[in-house]
């Protein structure tokens, strides 16, 4: 595998309430290679989208990180000041969120976003450069040079979000963070947008966190996957294996409910129960109340994540280290 | 389309234009008066005791036509036709009453229950407004009414207020709420979007039981086709205030035949990373419903368009040798 751009180790994130303290993400530990699209997926509230915002060192007060790590191309970004995590944010590591609606300045015409981004990060360079720098990229991405003067309620859906990715890709950032990029396109826009992105991720060579609920877009786009559940990272393994042979009783459940629109499969299996109360987790392995195969140790031992086969990691008791399983 | 005994809603002709606001000056000086055509000119019909799905993208018009059915806005033009009474006919009062036999799940079961209502309160409320039961009563059936829908345990979550709900109990309490007056169509805009996966399945089958258990007919509007398989018997897939194909769920998805139709099934991202797709998507995006393009709407963006195509609208025709199937395309022979 190519070299790490990203370690995160047993990192967790605490948000603390009125009534308790919520655990984010709880001992997540994960690597992000360079040049791959690292799918993380889950429900809503299993830590996803804590884990993208810790990254970036962007969690919205009182969400804090208490424990671990985050080494980005050799440095723990926990141990940056502000104003070194300033200039790392847009140049090196950049997001892609849901509503670019509420990304983008509505009094700012498109140039200007573009224009700002590469001229914050690199004052050196003339506005009339930026501007060039900005047509091109567009063009880039499909969209004609005339809607740079464009404000963004001018745009369609599917265009705001390519500016996004302009935006991003304007200072070549090493890592791209996209949560939910897809969530509010229609479905064929959709499509469309995961096409470019495929494009420019092996132009570009492009390492992505590619966020999402959304089981299908992973399945399309990620060469890994992550799940996460209640927190925890509970299973990791390139995309192949982890949809073909998935290990943790949650993955499978999750797989399986996913509606698919092929007409051979007419029935979706039906996970009981809901994800936990945050404030309150159960003991032991947190799924443990939902699982099917739950058995006494699941109750009061937490599993650790092992890796079961070669590249495929999982938290469950259910597996010994590297040997056989089922 | 023709009257068949069991049709229990029929839209004919249905139009609905929204007027677009504009600034007085901006009036003065065009002196154009523009509409959004959100709905423009479908038919059909909805049997008693099917799961009808509405299929579209935003914009298509789906949700209009929802609100259409339950008259919850006006027709510009064209008729519902309601277990054969028109309901344009009705006055405003017997309308009230028409509503007691139609009701409707929300997307948001947040924006759609009252926050300082009790949950409880909530789902009964109808029994008192149409005065079929209050007090005792009224708490009595209430509670019946949420075990059935598994909304237990019922008399502690009687007392909750929406926002002590779960996502997947609000859902159930608006779909209890429906319930109440034992309609006959529950109209359902998109009322799975908002909750996770492993939630949908269990109130897709929810809603499947209810179906069974009470007679009911739905309108299933949705912009997922992969939701609506498990859901719907028939379909039909919207595009820009037009039905562009209309068949029962097996014909539409094996043998899509309108070009837009192929295209959406085809975008749908499948959760295996073996079927990645292949299918260049059509380029674009949906355009404009103020000035939607002439002849076939969808024409701009077809990948197989003929001139004819933007010329003339091609009317929605029975598929050849596949009754039931119908499509509008000026090339489906």
């Amino acid at each position: 595998m190519s070299e790490p751009v990203l370690q995160i180790r047993h990192l967790s994130v605490d948000y603390p309430t009125r009534v308790g303290v919520v655990r984010g993400t709880d001992d997540v530990s994960l690597t992000v290679y360079r040049g791959e699209v690292l799918g993380l997926v889950g429900e809503s509230g299993c830590g996803k989208s804590t884990l993208g915002m810790a990254i970036l060192r962007l969690l919205r007060p009182p969400g804090k990180i208490v424990a671990g790590e985050i080494v980005f191309n050799g440095q723990d970004l926990l141990k940056l000041d502000n104003e070194a995590m300033r200039r790392l944010r847009g140049a090196h590591i950049s997001m892609i969120f849901q509503d670019p609606m509420t990304c983008l300045n509505p009094l700012q015409r498109v140039s200007d976003h573009m224009v700002e981004t590469i001229r914050t990060h690199h004052p050196e360079v003339k506005e009339q450069e930026a501007r060039e720098q900005a047509t091109e990229l567009i063009d880039r991405l499909g969209i004609r040079a005339e809607r740079l003067d464009d404000y963004p309620h001018q745009l369609s859906g599917g265009m705001r979000q390519r500016v996004m990715i302009g935006l991003a890709l304007a200072l070549n950032a090493d890592l791209i963070i996209a949560d939910e990029p897809t969530t509010s396109l229609d479905v064929i826009v959709e499509a469309q947008f995961l096409d470019q992105l495929k494009d420019l991720q092996r132009q570009f060579n492009l390492t992505i966190i590619l966020i999402t609920h959304n089981i299908g877009v992973v399945a399309e786009l990620a060469d890994r996957v992550a799940v996460m559940y209640a927190g925890k990272l509970v299973e990791l393994a390139d995309a192949f294996s982890l949809f073909d042979d998935p290990l943790h009783p949650y993955t499978r459940g999750l797989l399986n409910s996913v509606p698919n629109i092929s007409l051979t499969e007419d029935h979706l299996q039906i996970m009981s129960g809901a994800p936990p109360d945050l404030i309150n987790p159960p003991p032991g392995c947190k799924f443990h109340p939902r699982c099917p195969r739950a058995m006494e140790r699941c109750r009061v031992e937490e599993p650790p994540v092992k890796e079961v086969q070669p590249g495929h990691w999982t938290a469950c008791w259910l597996y010994g280290e590297q040997e056989g399983h089922k | 389309m023709p009257d068949t005994p069991d049709s229990l809603v029929e839209v004919r002709g249905l139009k609905k234009w929204f007027p677009v606001q504009k600034g007085f000056i901006e009036r003065l000086v065009t002196r154009q008066r523009q509409f959004v055509r959100a709905v423009d000119g479908i038919n059909f019909e909805i049997r008693r005791g099917e799961v009808f799905g509405l299929a579209g993208e935003s914009g298509s018009g789906k949700t209009t036509t929802g609100r259409l059915i339950l008259h919850l806005v006006e027709p510009t033009k064209g008729d519902i036709i309601f277990d054969d009474v028109n309901l344009a006919a009705l006055s405003n009062e017997e309308m009230r009453r028409m509503r007691q036999r139609m009701q409707v799940i929300f997307q948001d079961p947040f924006a759609s229950m009252n926050p300082r209502m009790k949950c409880g309160d909530a789902i009964g409320h109808s029994l008192e407004i149409f005065d079929v039961a209050k007090g005792e009563e009224k708490h009595r059936r209430v509670l019946e009414m949420m075990e059935h829908v598994g909304l237990t345990p019922a008399h502690i979550l009687y007392d909750k207020y929406p926002h002590q709900l779960s996502g997947g109990q609000r859902q159930r309490a608006v779909i209890a709420r429906a319930l109440m007056l034992h309609p006959d169509l529950i109209v359902a805009d998109e009322p799975i979007a908002n909750v996770d996966v492993s939630v949908r399945a269990l109130l897709l089958e929810l809603m499947l039981q209810l179906k069974q258990d009470f007679n009911l007919t739905y309108l299933f509007i949705t912009h997922d086709l992969a939701t609506a398989k498990y859901i719907c018997d028939r379909i039909a897939i919207m595009y820009l205030g037009l039905i562009c194909e209309v068949g029962t769920l097996e014909q539409v998805y094996r043998n899509p035949q309108h070009p837009y139709t192929q295209a959406l099934l085809a975008a749908v991202p499948v959760p295996d990373p073996h079927a990645r797709r292949t299918a260049p998507m059509p380029k674009g995006e949906i355009p404009s419903p103020i000035t939607p393009p002439p002849g076939c709407r969808f024409h701009p963006r077809c990948p197989v368009a003929e001139e004819i195509c933007s010329q003339e609208l091609p009317p929605l025709r029975p598929v050849s040798g596949d009754e039931g199937h119908l499509v509008a395309c000026h090339l489906v022979r």
